[in-house]
């Protein structure tokens, strides 16, 4: 065995291949696509040229690898007035902790490529989702910036607004196959019975709270810029700002990770053969491709979308998401029982 | 903070009696934010709130970081140099806002413009209303967090300073009416354009309202937000489309019509409801109606010959290479008159609709080459009061709609 062969060993060994493949760099390359169609989509509709100017000929396509450099070489300002250790830790540990329920989904249905045992995989794969919006609401704590405070309280007021209505909404498709591991709910979509269209109503649902969950317009009220200048994270600057941004899409990425697999088929219609790149690397792909869709549409609402008030946004999530949730769920126990899923 | 209030014994803000220094006591469970004047939603002004959870309680509209002494160096100029100067009051909306000082200093000159000049300064009055109204909207747009609604219009108003570009040679500050006249005339095929641009514009209108107006979420951020009930605006004295878009119909064209708006053919629009949305159709009417107003402005300029469009007693001073550049490419360049006028002693008054409201100007001469005493009373400053009282009561998140649906503009406020 020699050095190469190691290294592939570590690199695809399931869960390093998922935290730090699917989990940090494939986002980081679908957020820069996906930064770009957004500003390029929403400059269409507003008649504008969009990013041009980093690499004209390529449609400023790596305007964000830019932007990111600036970031990166940005002073990173920590004023006197903040609690120190924590403004430090908040957003480093929202981004680890949003990109940690990456190895609790299956990329592929061959049991040797998952990283840990799947049995419970919906519920662990959620739960972990949930954690880093108290990080969130910490780093506007500790900023000790009015606006941060009031932004960081936003995010918890939006916490009580999206967190059950996804739990909900994704938990149905448990409902509908009786099962809590996503292997068994990817492969109950075969033949193309995606529960997209077995149970809209659930889709909606989840979709809905995703875009409050990642603050996507009409829901991004936690940053909204003319209250709150940048919400929660006011006083980043530099690295750690971009730290901040990142964690959002991976966010994102993540529930888009989730909906590809309870509604959209997972890596259906292709199924895994034996080997790395049957098994595992093609399968992730169409996974990451399916997500990266559902993400373009998250982010093109942008163009069309005023943002609602808070108060708004809770009385939509508590008097329009939370029964359609109950009945997609409802639904979901229905085509159970009548024996609609195979 | 508002100051602290020594408890040691100390000599706290309190004890020193400097005006502004004060410090105020505010409710026990209050949070007290300033939003601005170096703020992204609140342009450069300050207001003052105080917060019971996400509920407004108190508001305090705190205005003057931009002002700049704008009556008092008008008092150092010559008379024609207060024309660039008030139009910095409102750069966007310039002719609209010079218009009363010029005619103004007209009565104090007794002297009047040619009916050709008239239907000019109407002419950029109109294109100035749009363009400013259409960047209120896009101001308006980002408050909302409505990004399209940000550029479109933004866009649009392109095509108005344009035109205003062409017609005067300025995008913005473009000192177009001068006293007993105005600068150029019309280009040769300017009216066809301009039929152009209203008939993109009324096009436009239509989009704005399928995107904006109508959208699910704009109008449930909008309605019923900031209602500014009848008499209350009649009682705070605010003015222009925020007074007409709470049911009272006063408009300075209509009420008392300068320049030749007795002549025009064009409505009043009027909205009882008196809430954001209110206030942003009647900006969208009252555009539909500047653009009939320029289009009877456009036939009349076909119909009619170009004759002078300087006062006699201003144009029979002009060297006659001025004369034959007039008759030529019909631009009228300033007449060294300008420089030196002299105003006979007397005080005059005039006002104007601008974009925003009324604006009031009292020119007091003293027979020199510069005023004694220039007065404003500008839309904006009458305005602001608003905020203090239809803020209480809204959330932390209405703020921005609210002074984005008043189209409140600082820097004409401050002078």
């Amino acid at each position: 065995m020699d050095v190469i062969d190691v290294i592939v060993k570590i690199i695809t060994w399931p869960p390093l291949w998922q935290l730090v493949v699917l989990g940090l760099v494939a986002p980081l390359g679908v957020v820069v696509g996906i930064l770009w169609f957004e500003r390029k989509t929403a400059a269409r509709v507003q008649r504008r040229f969009g990013p041009l100017h980093v690499s004209p000929r390529i449609g400023g396509a790596i305007q964000l690898i830019a932007d990111l450099m600036r970031y990166a070489f940005q002073e990173i300002i920590i004023p006197k007035t903040v609690d120190k250790g924590v403004f430090l830790i908040a957003p480093l540990t929202a981004l680890v902790l949003s990109i940690v329920p990456v190895v609790a989904v299956p990329f592929t249905s061959v049991s040797h490529y998952w990283p840990i045992p799947m049995e419970y995989s919906v519920l662990i794969s959620l739960a972990l989702s949930t954690i880093s919006a108290i990080f969130i609401v910490l780093a506007g704590w500790a900023s000790n910036n009015k606006f941060s405070i009031i932004g960081g309280m936003r995010e918890a007021y939006m916490i009580t607004a999206y967190e059950l209505m996804i739990i909900l909404a994704i938990l149905s498709v448990s409902a509908m196959t009786t099962s809590y591991n996503f292997v068994d709910v990817v492969l109950a979509q075969t033949g193309g019975k995606w529960f997209i269209i077995l149970n809209p109503l659930a889709f909606l649902a989840a979709f809905i709270s995703v875009l409050m969950a990642t603050s996507g317009f009409p829901f991004e009220i936690p940053e909204s810029e003319n209250e709150v200048v940048a919400g929660p994270f006011t006083e980043y600057s530099g690295l750690l700002y971009g730290v901040n941004m990142g964690a959002a899409y991976i966010k994102r990425f993540v529930y888009s990770i989730f909906i590809t697999l309870a509604f959209l088929g997972g890596w259906l219609p292709y199924g895994p053969g034996d080997g790395f790149i049957s098994g595992y690397l093609i399968p992730s792909l169409v996974i990451i491709v399916k997500a990266t869709i559902l993400m373009a549409v998250f982010s093109f609402l942008r163009a069309v979308y005023g943002r609602y008030r808070l108060d708004q946004a809770l009385d939509f999530a508590w008097k329009l998401l939370f029964p359609l949730a109950l009945m997609g769920f409802g639904l979901g126990l229905l085509e159970a029982y009548i024996g609609l899923i195979g | 903070m508002s100051g602290f209030v020594s408890t040691r014994g100390q000599v706290g803000f309190n004890d020193l009696k400097i005006p502004g220094a004060w410090s105020r006591k505010i409710g026990k469970d209050l949070y007290e934010v300033f939003i601005g004047p170096q703020h992204p939603g609140s342009g450069h002004m300050r207001i003052i709130i105080r917060i019971d959870g996400d509920v407004i309680v108190e508001a305090d509209p705190d205005m003057g970081y931009v002002h700049r002494t704008m009556e008092k160096l008008g008092e150092g100029r010559e008379w024609i140099k207060g024309i660039p100067l008030y139009e910095r009051m409102a750069i966007h909306d310039a002719c609209n806002v010079t218009l009363p000082y010029v005619r103004a200093v007209e009565q104090l000159l007794g002297i009047e413009a040619p009916l050709r000049a008239k239907y000019l300064r109407v002419l950029l009055c109109e294109i100035n209303r749009i363009a400013a109204y259409l960047y209120g909207f896009g101001i308006f747009g980002v408050f909302v967090g409505h990004s399209t609604m940000y550029m479109w219009p933004f866009g649009d108003r392109e095509v108005w300073i344009e035109l205003a570009d062409w017609l005067t040679g300025a995008r913005l500050t473009h000192s177009y009416p001068v006293f007993g006249g105005v600068r150029r005339d019309v280009p040769a095929d300017f009216t066809n354009q301009l039929r152009k641009a209203i008939r993109y514009m009324r096009k436009r209108l239509e989009e704005y309202r399928k995107i904006y107006v109508d959208n699910p979420v704009i109008r449930a951020r909008l309605e019923d937000v900031g209602v500014i009930p009848k008499n209350l605006a009649i009682e705070l004295g605010i003015t222009g489309p925020n007074l007409r878009a709470s049911g009272v119909l006063y408009d300075v064209r209509y009420n008392d019509p300068y320049e030749v708006y007795d002549e025009l053919d064009f409505e009043i629009p009027v909205f009882q409801e008196g809430d954001a949305l209110a206030r942003v159709w009647q900006r969208v009417e009252e555009i539909k109606q500047s653009l009939r107003i320029l289009e009877q402005v456009a036939d009349w300029l076909d119909k009619h010959p170009r004759e002078p469009i300087l006062h006699d007693r201003f144009w029979k001073t002009a060297p006659p290479l001025h004369k034959k550049i007039f008759e030529t490419e019909g631009r009228a360049k300033l007449v060294p008159l300008y420089a030196l006028l002299k105003v006979p002693k007397g005080k005059a008054y005039a006002r104007a609709e601008t974009a925003r409201g009324e604006i009031t100007y009292y020119v007091e001469s003293d027979g020199g080459q510069k005023p004694y005493r220039v007065r404003i009373v500008s839309a904006s400053a009458r305005n602001a009061i608003v905020f203090k009282y239809i803020l209480p009561g809204h959330r932390v998140m209405d703020l921005p709609t609210i002074y984005g649906s008043i189209d409140y503009f600082p820097p004409e406020a401050d002078r």
